[in-house]
């Protein structure tokens, strides 16, 4: 609660294993008498309030964590609570508890309250709401799989990382599962509610030849069953991953420094539009008129063939939900149509104040934060061109494949995103990789610098985690194979 | 209230060693707070926290020895803390055994004197009001504003407080509690319009109402730094000294901490992991992490496992003196535990400092921009392009450029680059700028050599 040092306006991306802090409801019974929340948003509302919602949360997670070759290391959280909202005009008040005995409860609302001038009452009655799309099981992921078994796997995995290469020396494996359970009472008295498993798995390993150590990390996961992370060998591929990329970082040499052309490959690159307009399109700034990108729509922000859109309604993505924090049907919105500036992404408050329909993007970290509007998976379409056609006609630039975390500043514009694994080209030929070097552009200009598109979409394996304002949420991003003509690429060697 | 959780830890571990537990520590936590934010001279969020949580780590003995695990919740009832010592006990019966597991029971614990005495010094009452609060961040936002015509949209001023109590106890009989006020005061401004905008920050934290930054003075620092980043470009790539400003060195010393972190050294994820006793900076680098400090926010009198803190000599005239520890880290490199463990509710310990002091130098800004000559004065950072086990580092950068030790031009887009360890060694300059941030005090610190990418 306390403000926090970091930069307001600034937002970061990063692919790595942080603690899933979702919140996490079985079943759909509220832990709450209806008569009680009843109560509540009649103390609660005033008259001429704009909008106001109880937000409910019930979560659980679950994670086993390796290290030295042994499952050392098994957590658990279970946490619930409510966040009361009254909002008018751009005013807003916030109550937030975990204690769910009716005085507590009745303290809450009549704090959230507090911006009212109003002492005016209205009198509502809490009813059903049909629930909206179904896009994952509104199950447990972690019921079918034991911890047990979970243990078994990251045995296996560790096992084996090392029998790859005999220069691992490190391996970090964790599984975690967490299940949310999200009920939501509108002004208008309706109730919806939505139950999301989230389900992950990370392998990081450290790899060491004649003295010199470096890393490599991969991960996967998504909205379903743990089951599926032991179906396959999609986890045992995740491990390959990360020890090759480890290796590899072995042999990397220095990073260039300066302007040059830069391919991009297919999937979590994707960071790059989430970076670079992504947040700016977001709807609280475009409304503040503090985002590089306000006051733009129909303006051409990107070259021709580029369209990105922002679809939290894809089957068992991380990023996709059945419904935002506030209740509104997640969707499919385009962002940019042909390099036209089309929509920005919408929570309620925003798209009201600035006169358009919500756009399914308002969420919060857990009940104790406010809504702000946030991505969900975002991802430019495929183009027409050959990804092997857009590599051979670059003559001399960075191919970076793969990256780390990214971050933004809005309202500059700038923004840089990190490689983890890219090498240097040369006539169009890959040659030797480099270390890990931050590329920084700016987002109004680097999409008008795409000169081809791929025909390869992909989106990234589902390890995306936004930060904003001091929140954290699930996201997905996703592109096909991009020419970037030139980008600032950010090594040692000039 | 406060009563509660005590209580509630107390239970835990009780209920833990009567389910089967050969050892166990527990916390209880409760936050209070209140936020207000407003903007163009209007209250926006009015916002307020009341949460709890309590945590459970339990140790379970195994054919193969001891193994253990950790679980939280929010549910103080009997019942829940039924719930959740049955669940760590499961779990821990679940969890691998490691031959070099270390129990809580038996750590170096302050004493009952001390724990009377941090008892009595805690603030009881509330730092602040929510009418104080909403008055202070108008007066800040308004300072902005009226600074200069060129503050042409405010992103707003955030005033809050509150109050964390905590409370730990331990198989062994060892029970400590402490509570910590804070309040901070932020600002976000934009000058300039359309394609010009600039954006900066300032901000304020403090354990007491009367150690906070003015409100007037933090507008005005948060204006003053947007409208001198109007005009900035990139620059050319070239080899140059850097300075950081004391608010951007406080992460070299963030990137030192991760690096001196045992645990990262145990499982050779540092870069630092062969220098114990080496000399890694300059002689004239001092670093100290004191754990009962008048200005710092990171007290404490005893770390996430009861260890008893005391004040540490980190780094001594350019030498590493050693790895920071929890009990496990220390067993494992033989060494004692240097009271740095790290805890929240659930999950294994972490390693962490307390109040972070770097010794300044003699430099004011101007004589060590003179001293420099040519160079990049660094303000703002971005993006997370630092590798623990190599010390490659690559971050994206604006701040100004310093010609014949003046600063000519803002720039921005432009990224430095280096490996942290040759950077540590190339620090050139401290500057007298002492500042604090939290529980980290920090002067500008000047590395030469670095790398800067850009496009004149």
């Amino acid at each position: 609660m306390i403000p926090k040092p970091n930069k307001p306006t600034s937002s970061s991306l990063t692919g790595k294993s942080v603690h899933e802090q979702l919140p996490p409801m079985t079943e759909s019974n509220l832990p709450i008498a209806q008569e009680t929340l009843e109560q509540m948003l009649n103390a609660m509302v005033p008259a001429g309030a704009d909008d106001a919602d109880l937000y409910i949360e019930h979560g659980t997670s679950e994670s086993l964590a390796l290290e030295e070759g042994r499952v050392k290391h098994v957590s658990a959280s279970t946490h619930q609570g409510i966040g009361a909202r009254v909002i008018k005009g751009e005013i807003s008040g916030h109550a937030y508890t975990d204690r769910l005995e009716a005085p507590a409860l009745m303290e809450c609302a009549r704090a959230a309250r507090t911006i009212a001038e109003s002492n005016k009452n209205q009198s509502i009655a809490i009813h059903t709401a049909q629930p909206n799309h179904q896009l994952y099981l509104p199950t447990s992921p972690s019921l079918s799989v034991t911890m047990p078994e979970r243990k078994a796997l990251l045995e296996r995995l560790d096992r084996l990382a090392r029998s790859l290469d005999p220069r691992v020396k490190q391996v970090f494996a964790n599984v975690s599962a967490s299940f949310s359970t999200v009920h939501l009472v509108r002004m208008d008295g309706s109730l919806l509610s939505d139950a999301r498993p989230l389900v992950r798995l990370n392998i990081s390993v450290v790899v060491e030849q004649n003295g010199k150590r470096e890393t490599g990390s991969a991960g996967g996961g998504g909205r379903f069953d743990l089951t599926r992370m032991l179906e396959g060998d999609e986890a045992e591929r995740l491990t390959r991953e990360a020890v090759r990329l480890a290796l590899l970082n072995l042999d990397a040499i220095a990073a260039p420094a300066g302007p040059m052309p830069v391919v991009l490959g297919p999937g979590w690159p994707g960071v790059l539009l989430h970076e670079a307009i992504g947040h700016g399109l977001e709807g609280d700034f475009n409304r503040k008129g503090s985002s590089a990108f306000s006051g733009r729509i129909g303006e051409r922000i990107a070259a021709k063939g580029v369209t990105v859109v922002d679809d939290g309604s894809i089957t068992e993505r991380r990023g996709s939900l059945n419904m935002d924090d506030e209740g509104t049907p997640t969707r499919c919105t385009t962002l940019i149509e042909d390099g036209i500036l089309t929509a920005y992404m919408q929570d309620r408050q925003n798209a009201r104040l600035m006169g358009v329909e919500p756009t399914g993007n308002g969420r919060r970290e857990s009940y104790a934060h406010p809504v702000m509007p946030r991505m969900t998976n975002t991802f430019m379409l495929a183009g027409k061109d050959d990804p092997k056609e857009i590599l051979a006609s670059m003559k001399n630039g960075l191919y970076a494949v793969n990256f780390g975390g990214g971050q933004v500043d809005i309202t500059s514009g700038k923004f840089v995103f990190t490689t983890s694994e890219a090498y240097l080209v040369e006539n169009g030929e890959i040659k030797a990789p480099v270390k890990g070097a931050t590329l920084i552009g700016n987002g109004p200009d680097v999409l008008t610098r795409v000169s081809m598109i791929g025909n390869d979409l992909e989106l990234d394996p589902g390890v995306g985690t936004c930060g904003k304002g001091g929140q954290s949420v699930p996201v997905g991003v996703g592109q096909p194979t991009l020419k970037v003509d030139e980008m600032v690429v950010g090594g040692t060697e000039s | 209230m406060s009563a509660d959780i005590k209580v509630a830890a107390a239970k835990l571990v009780e209920m833990a060693k009567k389910a089967g537990a050969i050892d166990a520590d527990a916390l209880a936590v409760n936050d209070i707070g209140e936020n207000v934010s407003v903007r163009n001279r209007q209250i926006e969020t009015v916002e307020r926290e009341d949460s709890r949580g309590i945590g459970l780590r339990a140790f379970v003995k195994t054919a193969d020895g001891l193994s253990f695990a950790s679980a939280s919740s929010s549910d103080l009832s009997d019942m829940g803390i039924n719930a959740l010592v049955d669940q760590v006990i499961t779990m821990a019966r679940i969890s691998a055994a490691d031959p070099d597991a270390m129990p809580p029971s038996g750590a170096n614990h302050p004493t009952d004197e001390e724990l009377r005495i941090w008892a009595n010094r805690d603030q009881k009452e509330s730092v602040w009001t929510l009418e104080a609060a909403r008055e202070a961040a108008l007066a800040c936002e308004e300072a902005a504003l009226e600074y200069s015509d060129r503050i042409e949209n405010s992103e707003g001023a955030e005033a809050g407080f509150g109050n964390t109590h905590v409370a730990y106890a331990c198989a062994d009989g060892f029970a400590g509690e402490y509570s910590k006020s804070s309040l901070g005061l932020s600002l976000s401004v934009i000058a300039g319009s359309g394609d010009a905008m600039q954006r900066d920050y300032a901000y304020s934290r403090a354990r007491e109402l009367a150690k906070l930054k003015a409100p007037e003075l933090i507008g005005r620092e948060a204006a003053e730094r947007a409208v001198r980043r109007m005009g900035s470009k990139s620059i050319g790539t070239r080899q140059t000294t850097v300075i950081f400003e004391p608010r951007m060195a406080t992460s070299i010393l963030g990137h030192l901490m991760g690096a001196i972190n045992g645990r990262s050294v145990l499982q050779n994820r540092s870069f630092l992991a062969e220098c114990s006793g080496e000399m890694i900076f300059p002689e004239f680098f001092q670093l100290t992490d004191d754990p009962d400090h008048p200005d710092g926010l990171g007290n404490r009198l005893f770390d996430g496992e009861g260890t008893r803190c005391a004040k540490r000599t980190i780094i001594d005239s350019g030498r590493l003196t050693g790895f920071l520890t929890d009990r496990y880290a220390a067993a494992r490199l033989k060494s004692e535990p240097t009271g740095h463990a790290r805890r929240g509710l659930t999950g294994d310990t972490g390693i962490g400092s307390s109040n972070l002091i770097l010794n300044p130098g003699k430099l004011d800004s101007a004589a060590m921009l003179k001293e420099i000559g040519d160079g990049i004065l660094v303000t703002e950072m971005m993006g997370m392009g630092v590798n623990g086990v190599t010390g490659d580092y690559s971050r994206g950068a604006a701040g100004f450029l310093i010609e014949n030790g003046e600063i000519v031009q803002p720039v921005n887009e432009i990224t430095i680059a280096g490996n942290l360890k040759e950077m540590f060694a190339n620090i050139s300059h401290l500057g007298s700028d002492l500042t604090w941030f939290g529980s980290t005090a920090v002067p500008s610190i000047a590395i030469s050599n670095m790398t800067i990418a850009g496009q004149d």
